[in-house]
């Protein structure tokens, strides 16, 4: 009798919580504290994703250099970080000789070199883990992109790359740019390339004031393109729109004189 | 003489049994297995080829281990000694404190080496199958001075096993081994950059702390850069040496006045 009540409440209770398993998401469907079709690495990981992507990122980087970090190093993964902090070691600060920081500076390599050529594949599973780890992180498909197109001589792979980060960053007009840039430079594929730039003029909005300034360039660039295959096809009205836009977003800038002066040549 | 070797040789053999009667090596062997081999197939973005990850994951793994080891032989030597109370028929065989002492270190030191050695064999078997290289002579050298790291570290844990409890031991010494390899080359730069108080805390850990990162050949290793010279080896294994005789008079200290 007790044994049959027991079983009974067993059966109870597991009926009873696969039920509210399904009724729960569905009653509070806003209010749950996780998003419906979340990867288990963005619900184990959630904010911490973007920090860890970066410190990918930045392995990467180190990796560039031949594993010395904070480096002064006007070249880096795709001009992503352009031009890196350089902490001193230590050895000019101090007045008095020190034989720990000569040690130090015996022991651990202080020159900068680079990764090239087959090489620059030891970059890559750095990058996949960033890409992996944070997909919100635009600079590190841009990044990925670069190497596997620049470095490892795999375009098609660097195109698969933005496509999916495009597909996983909508919003982002940068990631557009770059596949345009990608499909010009390695492709040979205006059509292509111009859609890429268009929809990277749409996506581009830049703010009011300094904090719009990387935007407005990344927009001005997109004009550039976008003027230059319009002459290239022969549409010149169109090209002169380009130029137009450019000029009111940045006459100054390099991308709007040389579109100008791109157009007036015959 | 020759009765105090065999007093240090008994002492010291004991330590080794014991590392490898607890079966550390082999839970630690089996974990790395789990980490590497998968990583050993891995592909990123179909590209083959890549080494240096898993080259420097395994060296990762290589540190930590050796690290865990080391740390825990060394802070196990006496306090359970202590609770069992079997320093007492030690003591009254007749054995020296200092002879218990050096003799403990000793086995501690002999059973970090041996599982050392057994680390990097496999990783030397490892980067050879991988990529075709059969221990360069860079891998001596980083054994050499990884070796030297675990002569401090392993007289660290001495020290702290006589002057600190074992939880707190092992926490103080893993701290001060993670904060030394992390930072222990900045510390110039980060005492510069300090206002008064923090600045000479900083300088005295500079001048006085152990700099457990010029053991760290990691990045030459990973990267393919030439060896350092043998001449800067020979001085950071002297500084192994030292540092560790600081600790080892520090610990004999301890022990002299350790009341049971």
């Amino acid at each position: 009798m007790r044994q049959s009540l027991h079983i009974g409440l067993t059966v109870s209770g597991v009926v009873l919580a696969m039920a509210a398993g399904q009724a729960i998401p569905r009653a509070y469907t806003d209010r749950m504290p996780q998003v419906a079709g979340e990867d288990v690495l963005a619900m184990v990981l959630g904010d911490v994703r973007q920090i860890l992507g970066a410190a990918m990122l930045d392995k990467a980087e180190e990796y560039f250099h031949g594993g010395v970090r904070d480096v002064a190093c006007e070249r880096g993964l795709g001009g992503a970080h352009a031009e890196h902090g350089h902490e001193e070691g230590g050895k000019e600060l101090s007045a008095v000789p020190d034989a720990w920081a000569w040690l130090n500076g015996k022991v651990h390599v202080q020159e900068d070199r680079h990764i090239e050529g087959e090489s620059s594949r030891e970059l890559l599973p750095w990058l996949w883990a960033a890409c992996r780890v944070s997909p919100q992180n635009v600079q590190a498909y841009e990044s990925s992109a670069f190497v596997l197109e620049s470095m490892a001589k795999r375009p098609h792979e660097a195109v698969r790359l933005l496509e999916e980060g495009i597909g996983k960053n909508p919003a982002s007009a940068s990631l557009e740019f770059s596949l345009g840039e990608l499909l010009l430079r390695s492709f040979h594929e205006p059509a292509r390339a111009e859609r890429a730039f268009a929809a990277a003029r749409e996506k581009c909005r830049p703010a009011d004031g300094p904090e719009g300034e990387k935007d407005k360039l990344l927009k001005v660039r997109a004009l550039f393109y976008l003027g230059y295959l319009a002459k290239q096809r022969g549409d010149l009205g169109r090209a002169r729109e380009y130029l137009a836009e450019a000029e009111s977003l940045d006459p100054q800038n390099a991308g709007t004189r040389d579109l100008r002066k791109f157009l007036e040549r015959k | 003489m020759s009765v105090r070797l065999r007093q240090l040789n008994a002492l010291a053999r004991l330590s080794v049994l014991e590392l490898y009667r607890r079966k550390d090596l082999i839970v630690v062997f089996v974990l790395a297995a789990v980490i590497l081999l998968p990583l050993a197939f891995f592909e990123p973005f179909g590209v083959a080829g890549a080494s240096r990850y898993m080259n420097e994951l395994a060296l990762l793994l290589v540190w930590l281990f050796s690290l865990v080891i080391g740390l825990g032989v060394s802070a196990r030597l006496f306090p359970p000694e202590f609770e069992s109370r079997t320093i007492y028929p030690m003591l009254a065989k007749p054995v020296g404190r200092g002879t218990i002492l050096f003799g403990k270190y000793l086995g501690a030191l002999a059973a970090s080496f041996s599982a050392l050695a057994v680390f990097y064999l496999a990783y030397g078997l490892l980067t050879g199958v991988r990529q075709g290289v059969w221990f360069p002579p860079i891998l001596a050298q980083a054994f050499v001075l990884h070796a030297g790291f675990l002569v401090v570290v392993t007289a660290l844990g001495l020290l702290g096993s006589l002057v600190l409890t074992p939880a707190a031991n092992l926490t103080v010494c893993g701290l001060l081994t993670a904060g030394m390899l992390s930072f222990g080359q900045r510390l110039p730069a980060l005492a510069a950059a300090q206002p008064v108080p923090g600045k000479w805390v900083l300088q005295a850990i500079h001048w006085a702390g152990p700099h457990l990162e010029f053991f760290d050949l990691r990045q030459r290793l990973v990267h393919e850069w030439p060896p350092v010279g043998w001449g800067v080896c020979a001085a950071v294994s002297a500084y192994a040496v030292c540092y560790a005789a600081a600790c080892l008079a520090l610990a004999g200290w301890a022990l002299r006045k350790k009341r049971f």
